[in-house]
C-alpha cells in the first residue's frame, strides 16, 4: 500500500473547509487522502470512475481520491479479509443487498448526518431504499438496475403474440407458456428462453427472486425473520418449478457463449439493462424490452445494484462522504449512466435520459422502478445466508432435484443462521 | 591433532541430529501445528467472522450439528468415493505412463513433456478450461465429440447427478497423473540394470521381469505416490469451487468445500474449524490403516 | 542375436514409439485447445470449440495477450510469483532435506514422534488452518508482504516426507566412506548425499513448485497490493460477471504456465544428468 500522508481532521468545520475547493488551512504541504475501494465491473464503467476521481481531485484539492479496483470475482472476501485486519478503506462500495449485513456488523457509518435532505429527494425512491437499514441510511447507489424480458419484436409479430408495454399489461405466465411452444416451433432446436443460467452466483438470487415475489411467495418474511413458511410456501415452490420445468421441456438455451441472445438463437432473454447495449447492436429497433411475466400477483423485477459507503474505519468522514455526494451530482450520475447504461439515481437525470425518459426504449424498467413493481432483495443482515442457500437451491432446481424438499432444507439453513445470531439484535454500530 | 579434535567437537555440537530437524519442526509446529489447535479450539466455540455477537463456548454442539447434517455425510461419502476410484485409477495411469516412457525410442521427450504438462497447470486453471470443455449443449466439444462418434447425445454433465462427480474425476487425473508420473519415472531409472539382465538371463519374460522386479523395487515409489494421490484426493477443493459448487444437489461435495464456504461465505468458523477436525482425525485414521498394510521399510540391499 | 530378431526388436520399438506418442498427443489436446484459443477471438473461442476448429487458430491474434497484459500488470506479478516461490522452495530444499536426512539416518531419541508429528502434519489442509493462520499472521504485521507468503510454507511436511523416503534408499556405503574420514554428519550430508542425490532433489522442487505456484486462497487473504500478489490473483480479474472474456483467461492460463515450463525442461536436464551420476549404484 502506498504511503500516504493522512491529517486528522477533529472538527466538522475544519473538515467541511478541507473538503472545500480550496487550499487547506494548514498550507500546501498537508493532503488529505480518500482511500476508495471499488469494484472492478465492465471496462467502461473502469473508464469512467478513473476519470471521475481525476475530476474530484482537481474540484477538490487539496482532498484526493486514491481508488483501487477490485476484481468482482474475489471481491466479498478481500473485504471480509480487510475487514477481520481492520484494514477497511475510508468508502467502501458493495453490492446493495449486503448493506444491512455490513451495517449490522459494525463496518460503516450511518450517512443521514453527512448528506443533505435535499440530495435524498433528487434521488430515485429505490435507491434510498436500498441504503437503509433500522431506519437508518448506509450507503447509495448511483445508479440502479433494471431487470426484464428483452424480446425480438418481429419474432413475436410473426408468432402472433401481443407485445405487453407497460408493466400491468405484463404476460400471464401460462400465457407465456403458450407463446413459448408457438416460437419454439419456428426455432431450431426448440429453445426460445435465454435465462442466463451460464452467470454465476448472485444472478439467480437477484433474476429470480422476483418471480417468487410474483407468484406471491417470498424468500424471507423480513418482518418475523422466518425463512420457514416463505422460501418453502407453495407459492415459492410453485414459480421455482414452473421454471424447472421450462428448463426440463428444452426452452431454455444453456448460452455457454453469453450469445444465444445476440446470435438470434433465442428471441426472449430474461436479463438486464447492460446487456441492452450489445442487443440493441445486433438487432437495432427490433430488441424491445418487457416486463417479466406475471406468475400470479403482478409482474415483479428486481432492484439494486453497487452502492457507496462509509466505513467505520474512515478517517474522515467529512471527506469521505464529500466523494459520494460528487458521484450523486448530475453530470456525474449521468456519466456513469451513460457508460453502463443502467438506470440513473437521480430522477431529473432518468426523465433526461435517452434510454429511460419518456420516449425511451428502457422507459418500461425505468416505470417498474417507480411504480412499485420492483422488489428489493430482502434487506436484512441474514441477507449472505439467505442468497447462498437460494443460489444452492435453484442450482438444484435446474438441475432436476425435487423443488419442495429443496426449497424446505434451504429455508431450514437459513433459519438456523438467523438463530445461531440470535436473530441480528441491534448493535452499537447499527444502532 | 588438536585442531582436528577441537573442529570436531564444533561440529559435534552442529551434528546433533535434533538441531537437523529443528527448523522443520519448528516451522511445521508454528504455522501448521498451532493454527490447527487454533482451529481446534474453535471448534468448540460459536466463532463467527465479524459478527458483533460475544464468542460463547458451545462444547461439542458444532460436533453433535456436523454428525445430524445430510449434506456432511454426503460430503465424507463423496470424498471417499473420489478417492477410492482416483487413487488406483491416477496410479495405474501413472506406471503405465512412466513404463511407457522409460527407455529410449523416437519422441521419447515429447511424450514426457506431454504427460507432464498438465501438471504445471494449476488446478484452479484446469477447472476453468475443463468448465468450457464440459460445456452443455451441442456446443461443448466433449458433447461435439461423443455426437460424432455416435456415442452420446449432448449433454450436461456437471449437472448430471450421476456424471457430476466422474467429470470432476476426469480432470483431476488428468492434471495429477503428471506429478506421479514424474515420482514413479525417477524410480524406475533408479533401478539398477543388472537386476534385468540377470532376470533376462534366468529366463524371465517382460511380464515375469515386471513383476519380480519392477515392482518390487518400485515398492517406495508407490507406496509414495498412493499415499500422496490419497491425500490430495482428501483435500479436493477447487475443482468443485470453480466447477459445481457442490451440486448437483450434493452430489459433488467434498469436506473441504463444505468447511471452506462454511468459513468465508457463511462466516461460521466455529463450524468450519469442526469439520475441519473431523477431516483430520478421519484421514490420519486411514493414513495410519494404509501404513500397517504397507510398511515402508528402507532398503537394505 | 538373428537377423529377424533384430528386425522385430526394432519393429516392437517403433510400434511402441507410435503408440506412446499417440497417446501423449491425445492426452495434450485439452491444452493444445487452451493455447490455440489465446490466439483466437474471444467469440471465436467458443463458437469454434465443438470442432476441429477448436485446436487451430484461423484467424489468430495477439488481441488476448494484449488484454492480460493491460488488465492485470503482468510482470509485477509474474516477478512476485518468482520470488515467493524461490523463497520456499530455496528455504524448503534446506530446511526439509536436513530433517528428510535426519529422520531417515540418524538413530535418536524422539525420532518416532517426530516422524508421527510430521504424518501427522501432512494431512492438514491449508484451507484447515487459514483463518487462524490469517489471525497469527496480522498480528504479526504479515499483511501485505512477501515474508507472510513464504514463511508459513518453507517446513513442508509434503517435502520431509519425500526427502525421508528417498533417503532410506540412499546407498550406505558413500556415507560410511565419508564417516571412516571422520567427516561429520552434516558435513557428510553436504558434501556426500546431496550431491548425489539430484532426483530427490529435483522432486521435491518441482513438488513444491507445483503445490505453491498456483496457490490461490492464501494470497488472497494477506494481501490487497499488486506490489506482492501473485500470479494466481491475477486470474481473478477475469472471472468477472459474463461475458467471459475466454480468450483473455487462455492467454493468462498460457501466460502462467510457461515460466513453469521453461523451469521444468531446465530442471529436466539436470535430473537427467542427476541420473547419470547417481550410476554408482551397483
Amino acid at each position: 500500500m502506498a504511503i500516504s500522508h493522512r491529517l486528522q481532521c477533529r472538527s466538522i468545520l475544519s473538515a467541511l473547509l478541507c473538503a472545500a475547493a480550496c487550499g487547506s488551512p494548514d498550507g500546501a504541504a498537508n493532503e488529505l487522502v480518500v482511500e476508495v475501494w471499488a469494484h472492478s465491473g465492465q471496462e467502461a464503467e473502469r473508464a469512467v470512475l478513473e476519470a471521475q476521481v481525476d475530476r474530484f481531485d482537481q474540484a477538490h484539492a487539496p482532498l484526493r481520491v486514491e481508488l483501487t479496483l477490485i476484481p468482482e470475482g474475489a471481491y466479498d472476501e478481500q473485504v471480509q479479509s480487510a475487514a477481520l485486519a481492520g484494514d477497511l478503506p475510508d468508502v467502501l462500495e458493495l453490492d446493495g443487498p449486503f448493506v444491512a449485513a455490513y451495517a449490522w456488523q459494525g463496518h460503516l457509518l450511518p450517512l443521514d448526518a453527512l448528506l443533505p435532505d435535499s440530495l435524498l429527494a433528487s434521488l430515485l425512491p429505490s435507491i434510498v431504499e436500498q441504503g437503509r437499514y433500522r431506519d437508518r441510511l448506509w450507503a447509495l447507489g448511483s445508479y440502479d438496475s433494471g431487470l426484464g424480458l428483452f424480446a425480438r419484436r418481429s419474432a413475436l409479430e410473426a408468432a402472433g403474440i401481443p407485445v405487453p408495454t407497460s408493466p400491468p399489461e405484463a404476460w400471464k405466465v401460462d400465457d407465456l407458456d403458450a407463446w413459448m411452444t408457438r416460437l419454439a416451433e419456428a426455432d431450431e432446436d426448440g429453445a426460445v428462453l435465454d435465462l442466463h443460467l451460464n452467470y454465476p452466483g448472485e444472478w439467480y438470487t437477484y433474476a429470480f427472486a422476483p418471480a417468487v415475489r410474483s407468484a406471491g411467495g417470498a424468500l424471507l418474511d423480513v418482518g418475523e425473520l422466518r425463512a420457514h413458511g416463505a422460501l418453502d410456501a407453495p407459492a415459492s415452490v410453485g414459480a421455482m418449478a414452473h421454471i424447472q420445468r421450462w428448463i426440463a421441456d428444452g426452452r431454455v438455451d444453456p448460452n455457454v457463449d453469453d450469445a444465444a441472445f445476440v446470435e438470434g438463437r433465442v428471441p426472449l432473454s430474461w436479463s438486464g439493462h447492460w446487456d441492452f447495449a450489445r442487443y440493441r447492436e445486433a438487432w437495432g429497433d427490433d430488441v424491445v424490452a418487457l416486463p417479466l411475466p406475471d406468475f400470479g400477483e403482478g409482474t415483479r423485477t428486481g432492484q439494486g445494484s453497487w452502492v457507496w459507503a462509509v466505513t467505520a474505519n474512515a478517517s474522515d468522514a467529512e471527506a469521505s462522504a464529500a466523494w459520494i455526494r460528487f458521484l450523486l451530482t448530475e453530470p456525474e450520475v449521468e456519466a456513469m449512466a451513460s457508460a453502463n447504461a443502467a438506470v440513473p439515481a437521480r430522477i431529473s437525470s432518468a426523465e433526461a435520459s435517452p434510454l429511460y425518459g419518456p420516449q425511451g426504449a428502457l422507459r418500461i424498467l425505468y416505470e417498474q422502478l417507480q411504480g412499485g413493481f420492483a422488489v428489493p432483495r430482502p434487506r436484512t443482515p441474514a441477507y449472505p445466508i439467505v442468497t447462498s442457500a437460494f443460489q444452492e437451491a435453484f442450482d438444484a432446481v435446474r438441475s432436476g432435484q425435487d423443488v419442495e424438499a429443496t426449497l424446505t432444507e434451504a429455508a431450514e439453513v437459513v433459519d438456523q443462521e438467523i438463530a445461531d445470531n440470535r436473530g441480528y439484535p441491534p448493535t452499537t454500530g447499527s444502532r | 591433532m588438536s585442531s582436528v579434535r577441537r573442529s570436531g567437537r564444533a561440529a559435534r555440537i552442529l551434528d546433533a541430529p535434533l538441531l537437523l530437524t529443528l527448523p522443520a519442526l519448528v516451522g511445521l509446529l508454528l504455522f501448521v501445528g498451532l493454527p490447527f489447535a487454533l482451529a481446534v479450539g474453535m471448534s468448540f466455540t460459536n466463532l463467527r467472522l465479524g459478527s458483533p455477537l460475544p464468542l460463547e463456548w458451545v462444547g461439542l454442539e458444532q460436533y453433535t450439528r456436523l454428525l445430524g447434517d445430510e449434506t456432511f455425510r454426503r460430503a465424507l461419502v463423496n470424498n471417499a468415493y473420489f478417492a477410492a476410484v482416483i487413487v488406483p485409477v491416477q496410479t495405474a495411469l501413472a506406471l503405465a505412463a512412466a513404463l511407457a516412457v522409460d527407455g529410449s525410442f523416437r519422441g521419447r521427450g515429447f511424450a514426457r513433456a506431454a504427460f507432464f504438462i498438465p501438471a504445471l497447470f494449476p488446478m484452479a486453471m484446469v477447472a476453468v478450461v475443463w468448465e468450457l470443455i464440459y460445456a452443455p449443449g451441442a456446443q461443448g466439444p466433449l458433447n461435439a465429440v461423443g455426437q460424432a462418434l455416435g456415442v452420446w447425445m449432448p449433454r450436461d454433465f456437471l449437472r448430471d447427478p450421476v456424471l457430476a462427480m466422474p467429470s470432476l474425476m476426469v480432470l483431476s487425473v488428468w492434471q495429477g497423473m503428471g506429478l506421479q508420473m514424474v515420482i514413479l519415472l525417477a524410480g524406475l531409472q533408479a533401478i539398477p540394470r543388472d537386476l534385468y539382465e540377470s532376470a533376462r538371463l534366468d529366463g524371465a519374460g517382460a511380464w515375469s521381469r515386471f513383476v519380480h522386479v519392477t515392482l518390487p523395487q518400485l515398492r517406495n515409489p508407490l507406496v509414495f505416490v498412493v499415499v500422496i494421490t490419497a491425500l490430495l484426493a482428501f483435500r479436493l477443493f477447487d475443482q468443485v469451487q470453480i466447477l459445481t459448487r457442490g451440486g448437483p444437489g450434493d452430489a459433488t461435495t467434498t469436506v473441504m468445500y463444505e468447511a471452506v464456504t462454511a468459513a468465508f461465505t457463511r462466516q461460521q468458523v466455529g463450524a468450519a474449524s469442526a469439520m475441519s477436525v473431523v477431516f483430520f482425525c478421519v484421514v490420519v485414521l486411514i493414513t495410519a490403516l494404509g501404513r500397517r498394510a504397507f510398511r515402508q521399510e528402507a532398503s537394505t540391499a | 542375436m538373428s537377423a529377424r530378431a533384430t528386425r522385430l526388436r526394432r519393429a516392437l520399438s517403433s510400434a511402441r514409439s507410435i503408440v506412446v506418442v499417440v497417446a501423449a498427443a491425445v492426452w495434450l489436446l485439452p491444452a493444445v485447445f487452451v493455447v490455440a484459443g489465446s490466439f483466437k477471438p474471444d467469440a471465436l473461442v467458443l463458437s469454434e470449440a465443438n470442432g476441429w476448429r477448436a485446436l487451430w487458430p484461423s484467424h489468430p491474434t495477439l488481441s488476448n495477450y494484449g488484454d492480460v497484459l493491460r488488465r492485470v500488470q503482468f510482470g509485477r506479478i509474474l516477478f512476485n510469483s518468482f520470488v515467493i516461490n524461490l523463497g520456499i522452495v530455496g528455504g524448503g530444499l534446506v530446511v526439509n532435506s536436513l530433517a528428510g536426512y535426519a529422520l531417515a539416518r540418524l538413530r535418536f531419541r524422539g525420532r518416532a514422534l517426530i516422524l508421527a508429528i510430521v504424518l501427522a502434519l501432512l494431512v492438514v489442509p491449508l484451507e484447515a488452518i487459514a483463518v487462524p493462520l490469517f489471525y497469527q499472521m496480522t498480528v504479526l504485521g504479515g499483511r501485505d508482504t512477501y515474508w507472510a507468503q513464504i514463511l508459513p510454507f518453507v517446513a513442508n511436511a509434503f517435502s520431509v516426507y519425500l526427502f525421508y523416503s528417498f533417503f532410506l534408499d540412499f546407498p550406505r556405503e558413500l556415507e560410511e566412506a565419508a564417516r571412516v574420514d571422520g567427516a561429520s554428519t552434516l558435513r557428510t550430508f553436504v558434501e556426500v548425499v546431496v550431491p548425489n542425490s539430484a532426483p530427490a532433489f529435483a522432486s521435491v522442487t518441482i513438488v513444491t513448485l507445483l503445490l505453491y505456484w498456483g496457490l490461490y486462497l492464501w494470497p488472497l487473504m494477506i494481501t490487497s497490493s499488486v506490489d506482492v500478489r501473485p500470479l494466481p490473483l491475477g486470474l481473478a480479474s477475469f472471472r468477472t460477471l459474463p461475458p467471459l472474456q475466454w480468450g483473455d483467461i487462455m492467454a493468462f492460463a498460457v501466460m502462467m504456465v510457461v515460466p513453469a515450463i521453461v523451469l521444468f525442461l531446465a530442471l529436466q536436464r539436470w535430473f537427467v544428468a542427476g541420473i547419470a551420476t547417481v550410476g554408482v549404484k551397483r
